[in-house]
């Protein structure tokens, strides 16, 4: 049999093999193959994604994609959740929905982060697209509920309405009563950002009590605990369940009422909400205890002693969102009792305390390591760290892909040797060679990153603040880490040797910010002038750069690859460097 | 004896039997049940009466040679008998699509022309594990396939269409620089002769670049130099990498950020990708000795220094005035470019980042 005929296919049989391809790696692997496959893969992509909504235009991505149906698009980078991207920076949805809205009229899936949603993008949505079906916002901002009440009113075969994290202007709570009576395809509803402290309950129980497929149901602070139930019985077929405020006076009937609906929920995996809680009531939740896979009490205020109480009825839990009350005893217990879990993040419930105000240090971390053999995401927030512990760590668990290190002091050396923690993240690397994710804190050297560079081969995201002492850390990270796509860096001592001298990785990347460091203007001119295919912008809320000496060090710096140039909805602070040298003001 | 007596004997002989003809010209005998499985045969038996006899065999498409045929008979004479539970079917089905991609791919062509739908999507769905994971050569190296789509078609996969010339001068400025990039990785993987004992440090090369006369000292020293260097003021209240929001101590509010401090899941932008551009080098570190708290190398890997200089004098060249004529070539190209103006603003209100607010 000739080779060539063997792997020679109809179309048809290729594309139905492609169905079978929905990771964007692998579909742009398939698309990279060759012209044939390009062709056919191209109108066949369904799902597509855009890391970045500045690299490229969506004109571009419609004339690739002539049928796709769902689009996830991200704007900021991922420092504006800490302030660091000035109000006004960019991430606007409108041109996208403009354009989709013209050529795609069968759009059904839109799913959004930091981006800003305005309620007039919002109503073009719901006008454009009749068979519109999901709409997932995450760390959005810019539109009120009134732009919600247009979705609602026009969107008939909605299933996912999801503002996790959302900015929203709540104008109204009465935006939920803009689902008309006949409308029933709701699946899933995530409205826990939402203040308004008078939520319409009617109109919620009614769109619970009619959308029989509801699987997802989050509800915000305003909902208060007496009526959860009233909206639960209606919803006994939920998987997920974000409760209001968790506080009320203690009274019985409330609490059997709570404790009765919450036990007939036989389908719930997944709690989360629980804000103000107050102890009295969590007995309330046991019962659905040992189904829960996910947990979110990042918002209870409880303490240990419940908090363990709790964890310990929980035996299939794989993810626990917590606050560092539950203390390195709680974390202890949870070791023990949930084998199976992958993802923990502890949060600091007193940051900007001068003093611990609990008994969370790193051997939480390591108990959890050592006694949960799936564990591979951890978020964790400490107040000391020792260079043993992380060893210990990086030994007993090599299967880390997500590892977020937050000593919440900046620069804390190993609290038992007083030296820098670049052996215990060193550790880290080497031991967990599938690490996609890292976040490094506390005292450290150029040591660490010449570490990273040579162990962290599969890194993809780096997150370094306040350490490093001089340009070789960041040469090293860039030169060395084959699979980084983003690098993001404040307060460090990096400037424009390194960066210059990796100008060519930077392409191979989708971004690098810097704030805060030390990359002069004249840099910022040279590698825009040099590298055509980077957007180096720089933000400056001093005033234009251009006001102060070349080797002026700029405040912020994000570079990022483009193939759609320049962008013109700038704001009057940020600066682009093209290769025109000079600056161009938007 | 006869045919009666004979049927008697040997009742067997009084099955059907469908007779199928492969494109090489061989015809055989399938029994009933299990041919009329296959759609397509199915169809020809009922709608056109053929296949009863050897005169009036069915031929089968082009793609189903004798030994796909064999292979999807043996799959028709298992999962056509109705007692079968899914259990064993599925059993089956793992054992009989471990076969190698060529075979696989025969297979999925046949059955495809046969209509055969359970087996193509068993097949597609196999095709499709071997791809996933792989980069776009591994893929063409299984496959046989070309490697025919142009450096700029690689760089920004487009449809060069004749209404924007920017994006045709840009992919032209895009391909010569992938062009350069790559002889540079060439120049690199050449350059093993030459045995650069090199005494300068980074930094000396680095500020070479820059026109300074740096420090000739080595790393070490400067290193312990910058420490002290760079206080920075910590007055920039936020704490470490995964800061907490100055003005809101409430840890409510404080868990929002840190909520948002979300893992991405994606792996990689979807368009325009550019993933296999960039050859990675192999990288020539060694493998560094276990990780003992006590057995830290204080030096730098002699083999890292070495690359680090011949990167930093790469772009050093580059730099310098003797630029490649290339280079200039993409520099004029540049000057030629006129900004397209977008009518695009940032619409809508702009709202403040409330960020003292509880959520």
């Amino acid at each position: 049999m000739h080779k060539k005929m063997a792997f020679s296919f109809p179309d048809e049989v290729l594309e139905h093999v492609f169905s079978f391809i929905q990771s964007d790696k692998d579909r742009n692997a398939v698309s990279m193959v060759c012209k044939s496959w390009y062709e056919i893969e191209r109108w066949c992509r369904r799902k597509v994604f855009v890391g970045n909504c500045y690299a490229v235009s969506p004109r571009m991505v419609i004339r690739r994609f002539p049928e796709f149906r769902s689009i996830e698009l991200k704007g900021k980078p991922h420092f504006a959740d800490f302030n660091l991207v000035p109000d006004g920076w960019g991430g606007y949805v409108f041109p996208w929905i403009a354009e989709m809205a013209g050529a795609y009229p069968w759009l059904e899936e839109i799913r959004l982060k930091r981006m800003v949603v305005t309620d007039e993008s919002l109503e073009l949505i719901a006008k454009s697209f009749k068979n519109f079906k999901v709409l997932v916002l995450s760390s959005c901002e810019g539109f009120s509920t009134d732009g919600l009440a247009a979705i609602a009113a026009s969107c008939k075969n909605l299933k996912e309405l999801d503002l996790r994290d959302c900015e929203v202007d709540d104008l109204s709570a009465h935006w939920l009563s803009h689902f008309p009576e006949t409308y029933t395809s709701l699946v899933s509803l995530n409205i826990s950002c939402l203040g308004s402290d008078e939520a319409s309950f009617s109109a919620l129980e009614r769109l619970v009590r009619r959308c029989t497929n509801l699987k997802t149901l989050r509800l915000n602070r305003a909902v208060p605990l007496d009526k959860i139930a009233n909206i639960l019985r209606h919803a006994p077929q939920l998987v997920e369940f974000g409760t209001g405020t968790y506080t009320a006076d203690v009274r019985p009937d409330v609490y059997s009422d709570l404790a009765g609906v919450l036990s007939s929920c036989k389908e719930l995996k997944s709690l989360s909400g629980f804000w103000d809680v107050i102890p009295d009531y969590l007995p309330a939740i046991y019962p659905v205890c040992s189904k829960l896979t996910s947990l979110n009490l990042s918002y209870a205020t409880i303490q240990s002693p419940d908090l363990i109480k709790l964890v310990s009825h929980c035996p299939n839990l794989q993810r626990l969102l917590v606050l560092d009350y539950i203390e390195d005893s709680g974390l202890e217990v949870l070791a023990s009792s949930c084998k199976d879990l992958q993802e923990l993040r502890v949060f600091p419930s007193d940051p900007f305390g001068a003093e611990p105000n609990v008994s969370l240090t790193e051997q939480g971390l390591v108990a959890v390591s050592l006694g949960c053999p799936k564990l591979q995401s951890v978020l964790y927030f400490c107040r000391r760290m020792s260079n043993e512990a992380l060893v210990t760590i990086a030994r007993s668990r090599p299967n880390f892909t997500r590892f977020r290190l937050c000593i919440i002091e900046p620069k804390t050396a190993d609290y038992l040797t007083l030296e820098p923690l670049d052996v215990g993240f060193g550790a880290i690397v080497q031991y967990c060679k599938d690490l996609r994710r890292l976040s490094l804190s506390g005292l450290l050297t150029d040591r660490v990153f010449e570490y990273i560079g040579t162990y962290a081969k599969k890194l993809e995201m780096l997150s370094v603040a306040f350490a490093g002492d001089s340009d070789l850390g960041l040469h090293h990270v860039l030169s060395g880490c084959e699979s980084l796509r983003k690098l993001e860096i404040r307060d460090c001592p990096f400037g424009d040797k390194a960066l210059l001298a990796n100008a060519a990785k930077l392409e191979t990347m989708r971004s690098l910010w810097m704030s805060s460091c030390a990359v002069s203007f004249a840099a910022c001119k040279l590698l825009g002038q040099k590298m055509p295919r980077l957007n180096v912008e720089v933000i400056d809320e001093r005033g234009p750069p251009d006001s102060r000496p070349e080797n002026c060090p700029v405040d912020k710096l994000y570079i990022y690859r483009s193939i759609a140039g320049p962008r013109f909805d700038m704001p009057p602070f940020v600066w682009t460097m093209d290769e025109d040298s000079g600056l161009r003001l938007s | 004896m006869s045919e009666v007596d004979m049927a008697v004997i040997k009742p067997e002989m009084m099955k059907s039997y469908i007779w199928l003809q492969t494109a090489d010209g061989s015809i055989q005998q399938v029994e009933q049940e299990v041919a009329m499985f296959c759609p397509m045969i199915c169809h020809e038996v009922i709608q056109k009466g053929m296949g009863s006899s050897k005169n009036y065999a069915i031929s089968l498409p082009q793609r189903v040679n004798p030994a796909m045929l064999s292979l999807i008979l043996d799959y028709c004479r298992f999962h056509q008998v109705p007692g079968r539970s899914n259990k064993e079917r599925k059993s089956f089905d793992e054992k009989f699509i471990r076969m190698d991609t060529k075979r696989l791919c025969e297979l999925t062509s046949a059955a495809d022309s046969l209509q055969l739908k359970p087996l193509v999507d068993l097949t597609s769905r196999a095709l499709a594990r071997i791809i996933e994971g792989k980069s776009p050569e591994e893929i063409r190296e299984i496959f046989h396939l070309p490697d025919d789509l142009t450096e700029e078609e690689k760089l920004e996969p487009l449809k060069n269409t004749t209404d924007d010339p920017r994006i045709r001068l840009l992919n032209r400025l895009y391909a010569k620089k992938r062009k350069e990039l790559k002889e540079r990785q060439k120049l690199k993987n050449i350059e093993v002769e030459e045995e650069r004992v090199d005494d300068r440090s980074v930094d000396d090369l680095l500020s070479f670049i820059n026109g300074d006369n740096g420090d000739s000292k080595g790393i070490k020293n400067s290193k312990s130099k910058k420490k002290n260097r760079r206080r920075k003021d910590q007055q920039k209240n936020t704490s470490a990498n995964e800061a907490i929001k100055n003005h809101n101590k409430e840890p409510n509010g404080l868990n929002q950020v840190c909520h948002s401090a979300e893992v991405g899941q994606k792996v990689r932008a979807g368009v325009g990708a550019t993933s296999n551009l960039h050859d990675v080098e192999d990288d020539i570190f060694d493998n560094k000795n276990e990780l003992d708290d006590g057995d830290i190398d204080d030096e730098i890997d002699p083999a890292l220094k070495e690359k680090i200089d011949r990167e930093v004098e790469d772009f050093a060249r580059r730099l310098n005035s003797d630029w490649p004529e290339r280079m200039q070539e993409i520099l004029s190209f540049g000057h030629e470019r006129k900004p397209v103006h977008f009518s695009l603003n940032g619409n809508g209100s702009l709202r403040r980042y409330a960020n003292s607010e509880q959520r």
